[in-house]
């Protein structure tokens, strides 16, 4: 899942980055406004993580901004205001959550997934392809009841395939959505990464649930046409 | 009863009923008197008309008494009573009326007329007069010289029935009774209504205060329509309630302020450390997390301890230890600790200071000050800008002026320069200053007697004025050494 983190506090960039980074999610950062519009506008974002005092823009000028070209990409909003009149602006604007500052890194973590979900229309953390379950709550894969252990990143690659659960996702899909804009256009990572997870998630001949697609992508789907 | 309304309803009522009381008393009496006098006139016509009757001729009294021309004194009932009196109270005539009774003046008065209530003897109330005088005959006594010859004097006593005087004062005094009545319960019905309606207008002031509360200090008291006495009043609760919400918004503002400037801190230290522990990490990672968490510390100290510093100031708790200060020497030493910085920005800087220039003061606040406006020169002069530093000792009073190049500053923006955590810059995002430094600067300032004034010079150069305030403090004054 690719996310924008739209924060002007050097301190916050660096921890709420760190953080989300070692989860899994592919993670822009900018401390200014007007960037942080250009970012959202220029790029597909599973969750917008938006602060509201920003240098160059503030943050309901860009929400509004988003909102006006049709951009729907969930936007929840950090900051230190906590009045009821700011929470009902943000909401009020477009915002798909608001959570104030100080606040628990776990409690940002579960907002983010639950608006990742709610973006792909998925109303619980649970998501099944036949006998492969996916919790995406305690980040936990199990096949055929057998746990399976991913990396953060092959665990983040397995939900997004199983969100667009019957599309074909092409490579730079995944390395939009899942290896940000760190990946050289000429390396194989995207294989490498589909490889080692057919590898985990069908072991010992289990019925290969991840198909190719030949020049358009990949397919997560149990009975593939 | 510690109510405008019941003390005026009480007071109004028995006022009334004092003046009503009073009336009625009155009216009853002046009636009575006229009533009397008219009576007794009666009484003393027949008294004088009985006495013209009377004759003395040698030594004896008669009264010549045509019964048939007064009847009234012949008997029956409301009859007339008359008796005539020797000087020595020898009963000479009655009226028949009386028969075997008699009337019993006193005869050791020596008034020529004399009035009196008595009981009748048919057991009546009347009213009689004795008039004594000397019969007509006697020549030798003339009534001018009564007292010398009372020896040769009559008394005279007429008596009427006082029974129709009594009935005419008794329906005057039923009638004034029942006026009376209504008069009273007409004052207790109409007293409180127009004391409810008289201060209704203070009710809906009452009514208007009560309404207004911490949440709706916007509100105020209606100045149309309202009595004189009422206007002077609500004008300056207007004014009150305009001053009141002023300090209530500074002070939400305030609230909000050191909210976020705490807030966000305390996010950074909170993710920081739940990051840190979650994926502890190599050990530079966690070098650096502590170097945060203590940079952190040191912010929040920092505020803390402006806030301190504030309120301290603003409680007149703030300790100052006046020594002799000489300015131009602390103003370098000052910008000894700036100049690198100065020279990264590559500022043009002009000192125009009288280098003699003394003055007795708190070194620690007057450091502070001095230290908050030349280091905000250097921090918000944009680079390649200018500062000017100019220290007036030859004026009266003294003068220091900070001036630098500034962007984007308007004149709207400067009387909020000394506002606590006010920045120019709407994401509060310079971590270098919290935005109390200013407001520091001017409550020290204050402590030590001074002012603090800040203008835009032009458009692009902000200046800082300090001198001695108004009410100049004897610390406050600079001394120039005189020339030797």
């Amino acid at each position: 899942m690719r996310l924008l983190l739209i924060e002007d506090s050097r301190r916050l960039q660096d921890s709420i980055g760190r953080g989300l980074r070692k989860s899994g999610y592919a993670l822009d950062v900018t401390g200014d406004g007007s960037e942080g519009l250009w970012f959202a506008e220029s790029n597909s974002y599973d969750t917008i993580i938006l602060d509201l005092m920003l240098p160059g823009l503030d943050g309901l000028t860009i929400l509004r901004r988003l909102r006006q070209k049709g951009n729907n990409a969930p936007v929840l909003i950090l900051t230190a205001k906590d009045t009821v009149d700011d929470r009902v602006r943000g909401l009020g604007l477009g915002a798909d959550d608001y959570l104030i500052k100080p606040f628990a890194f776990e409690e940002l973590l579960a907002r983010i997934q639950a608006l990742c979900r709610r973006h792909y229309e998925r109303p619980t953390a649970l998501l099944a392809v036949e006998d492969l379950e996916i919790d995406t709550a305690a980040r936990t894969v199990r096949r055929a009841g057998k746990t399976v252990d991913l990396t953060p990143r092959e665990f983040m690659l397995l939900e997004y395939l199983a969100a667009r659960r019957g599309q074909v996702i092409s490579r730079s899909e995944i390395e939009a959505h899942i290896y940000c804009d760190s990946v050289d256009l000429a390396s194989n990572v995207v294989d490498s990464a589909i490889c080692s997870l057919r590898r985990k998630i069908c072991p010992d001949g289990d019925r290969p649930l991840i198909h190719t697609r030949r020049g358009m992508g990949y397919i997560l789907e149990s009975n593939p046409p | 009863m510690n109510s405008i309304r019941s003390r005026l309803t009480i007071g109004l009522l028995v006022g009334f009923c004092v003046l009503w009381t009073g009336a009625a008393t009155a009216l009853y009496l002046y009636f009575r008197t006229g009533l009397l006098a008219e009576f007794d006139t009666t009484l003393l016509a027949n008294a004088q008309a009985l006495a013209a009757l009377t004759h003395q001729r040698n030594g004896i009294f008669e009264l010549d008494f045509p019964g048939e021309f007064i009847p009234g004194f012949e008997g029956g009932p409301a009859a007339n009573y008359f008796q005539l009196l020797s000087a020595n109270g020898k009963i000479i005539d009655q009226s028949p009326s009386l028969g075997v009774s008699h009337l019993f003046p006193s005869t050791d008065s020596t008034e020529i007329l004399q009035y009196l209530d008595l009981t009748l003897p048919d057991g009546q109330r009347g009213r009689a007069v004795s008039l004594r005088f000397i019969p007509q005959g006697n020549e030798e006594a003339p009534d001018s010289q009564l007292d010398k010859h009372l020896g040769a004097s009559v008394i005279l006593t007429v008596a009427l029935h006082r029974a129709g005087l009594d009935h005419r004062l008794g329906i005057l005094a039923t009638a004034l009774l029942v006026v009376g009545g209504l008069l009273a319960v007409s004052t207790g019905l109409g007293v409180p209504l127009v004391v409810h309606r008289g201060l209704s207008p203070l009710q809906e002031v009452a009514e208007h205060a009560s309404r207004i509360d911490v949440e709706s200090l916007q509100l105020r008291f209606p100045s149309s329509n309202l009595p004189t006495e009422l206007q002077p009043i609500c004008g300056r609760l207007n004014e009150l309630l305009a001053r009141l919400q002023a300090s209530f918004e500074r002070e939400r503002q305030f609230s909000a302020d050191v909210a976020h400037e705490l807030r966000t801190p305390i996010a950074e230290l909170r993710s920081l450390a739940e990051v840190a522990l979650r994926w502890p990490g190599e050990p530079a990672a966690s070098t650096s997390a502590l170097k945060e968490t203590l940079e952190i510390a040191m912010q929040m100290g920092t505020i803390v301890n402006g806030l301190l510093s504030l309120a301290r100031c603003e409680a007149g708790l703030q300790k100052l230890d006046t020594v002799p200060v000489r300015v131009a020497a602390l103003m370098r030493e000052i910008w000894e600790s700036l100049a690198d910085l100065a020279r990264e920005k590559r500022l043009a800087i002009f000192w125009n200071m009288a280098e003699d220039g003394s003055m007795e003061t708190d070194l620690a606040l007057f450091r502070s000050i001095l230290i908050n406006l030349l280091s905000n020169a250097v921090d918000y002069s944009p680079a390649g800008g200018s500062i000017h530093i100019c220290v007036k000792t030859e004026t009266v009073p003294w003068q220091i002026d900070i001036s630098n190049s500034v962007t984007d500053l308007t004149p709207a923006d400067v009387p909020h320069l000394f506002e606590r955590f006010w920045r120019r810059d709407p994401a509060r995002s310079a971590s270098s200053h919290s935005g109390l430094g200013l407001a520091l600067t001017r409550v020290f300032a204050k402590s030590l007697g001074l002012e603090i004034a800040a203008y835009l010079t032009t458009t692009d150069v902000l200046t800082f004025t300090l001198r001695p305030g108004s009410s100049i403090r004897e610390e406050a004054t600079m001394k120039i050494p005189t020339s030797t």
